[in-house]
């Protein structure tokens, strides 16, 4: 029978390694210590300052996806404050890190989020529009119904347009098309904003 | 427009609203259904806007995206077909033989074992798939030591997994004559895997989400973890995916089922499309 049994795993722990001995880990020359030591680090309090640390210098993709999704692991009471920065951050694969992890944070994010969709930076407002697709809470197409009727930038509201079609109701409607008449010469907005209408329109109460 | 009343004439769904939950199923399973079959997806809607007792199709969409009481694994088990037996996907296990082990097996040092992780492995059904295909279908099977482990989070499949006894139903893919090779048939009907195949196998306790407990799984050349991601958030999937990379050996291979893809989880694997089946591979060279 070449099937072979082995005794079980040697279910002795990992000798313990304080925070601040993993947080140095992610300065470590080999991408194998860097991401064991940011895969460690997802369940130690405290532990989120050094992540988001790391993402600053960390060039190693692997070591930024173990990164974030430790970050995740630590919450977003912990970890939010860290995410909202990179937000602006030059680097594509920083800034749809940010908003992934973020997304898994809705307590956490609605706090931030009416802020968020009031910055002055328009990308930073679609990326908030973004985020409140995953926000579990009726007050999500609320904040996108707001920001449509002040909004000045055509791709933020195409942005929010795309969300609400898919978690807005009947209610967004008005919204929409007050918007679709302020940016009637648009080429591609009032098409786009014309077709969610359908869809929220076809929708059922 | 195209309304129609749910089973019970009460509520009443449009198309845009199923397409909605479509698209909602799709980013979440990668399982398409399009209007053509709207009776089924109608019926499976229905069910778990009474088990919910949601008053409408917005706010039984609201329940699900917020995934409310674990809806999303409800909705899934609904449109899903959950019952595990012998020889499930065979596809993948012929992809085992014919091609993976043809480049795993080649790099292996005298006496270093082959090892293939099935996790989750409920009760038993796809280790034991696995140890009989083996035996089967790879001709080098007598030139290695394999090593197969089958794990879940749940104890009481795992004793079940041990004990190795199975209905017909379960057996119902397996030919007559390995049947009669590989099990004995009981007074009561049911079937017992031969003890020189359970006890060759090895059964432990991990949750595929808990980095300490898939620390404990390490080296393994082949995981077949079927039918779980795409039950999990996506937080939960990506922590998933790094914790079977590490539980690989740099080349290994994960199997995933066949609704799923480790692509719109994380980058950390390759894709490999082979003749029988898509699998994907941790790089040799991780870094």
């Amino acid at each position: 029978m070449p099937l072979l049994r082995r005794g079980k795993p040697d279910e002795t722990p990992p000798p313990v390694e304080t925070t601040a001995a993993l947080a140095g880990e992610l300065r470590h020359p080999d991408p194998e210590r860097r991401w064991s030591a940011a895969r460690r680090l997802g369940d130690r309090p405290g532990a989120a300052e050094h992540l988001a640390a790391a993402l600053t210098r960390e060039t190693e993709p692997r070591v930024v996806e173990a990164i974030f999704t430790s970050l995740a692991r630590r919450g977003g009471e912990e970890s939010a404050p860290h995410l909202f920065p990179l937000l602006r951050s030059d680097d594509a694969a920083l800034r749809n890190g940010a908003i992934e992890a973020l997304q898994t944070m809705p307590a956490a994010l609605a706090g931030h989020i009416e802020e968020l969709l009031h910055d002055l930076d328009s990308d930073v407002r679609i990326f908030a529009v973004e985020l409140t697709r995953k926000m579990p809470a009726a007050p999500a197409p609320v904040a996108l119904c707001r920001l449509l009727d002040r909004e000045t930038h055509p791709n933020v509201c195409a942005a929010a347009d795309d969300v609400l079609a898919e978690i807005g109701s009947r209610d967004a409607i008005p919204h929409l098309q007050r918007c679709r008449d302020r940016f009637a010469t648009q080429p591609f907005l009032p098409f786009a904003i014309a077709t969610a209408i359908e869809t929220l329109s076809r929708a059922a109460h | 427009m195209n309304r129609r009343d749910l089973e019970h004439g009460s509520v009443v769904v449009t198309d845009d609203d199923v397409r909605r939950l479509c698209e909602f199923l799709y980013r979440q399973t990668g399982m398409m259904f399009a209007q053509d079959k709207r009776y089924y997806i109608d019926r499976r809607l229905a069910e778990r806007m009474a088990a919910t007792a949601s008053p409408s199709f917005s706010s039984y969409f609201a329940a699900l995206r917020a995934n409310a009481e674990n809806e999303i694994e409800h909705l899934i088990n609904s449109f899903t077909v959950n019952e595990t037996y012998f020889y499930r996907e065979d596809h993948q296990f012929r992809c085992l033989t014919q091609t993976l082990l043809e480049v795993i097996a080649p790099k292996k040092q005298p006496g270093e074992p082959i090892r293939i992780w099935s996790v989750p492995c409920s009760t038993g059904e796809e280790p034991y798939s696995i140890a009989l295909w083996l035996l089967e279908n790879w001709e080098s099977v007598d030139k290695y030591e394999i090593e197969i482990i089958g794990s879940d989070i749940d104890t009481s499949v795992l004793r079940t997994a041990e004990a190795g006894i199975y209905g017909e139903r379960a057996l119902h893919r397996l030919p007559k004559d390995l049947i009669a090779r590989y099990f004995e048939k009981r007074d009561d009907g049911f079937y017992h895997i031969l003890p020189e195949i359970s006890r060759s196998l090895q059964f432990t306790r991990a949750n595929i989400v808990d980095p300490a407990q898939t620390a404990l799984h390490r080296n393994f050349d082949v995981i077949f973890c079927r039918n779980i991601l795409m039950y999990f958030d996506e937080a939960s999937r990506r922590l998933a995916a790094e914790n079977l990379f590490d539980s690989l050996v740099p080349g290994g291979f994960i199997c995933l089922g066949h609704t799923e893809s480790m692509s719109r989880i994380s980058a950390l694997f390759d894709a490999c499309q082979f003749a029988d089946a898509m699998v994907y591979r941790r790089p040799l060279e991780s870094s």
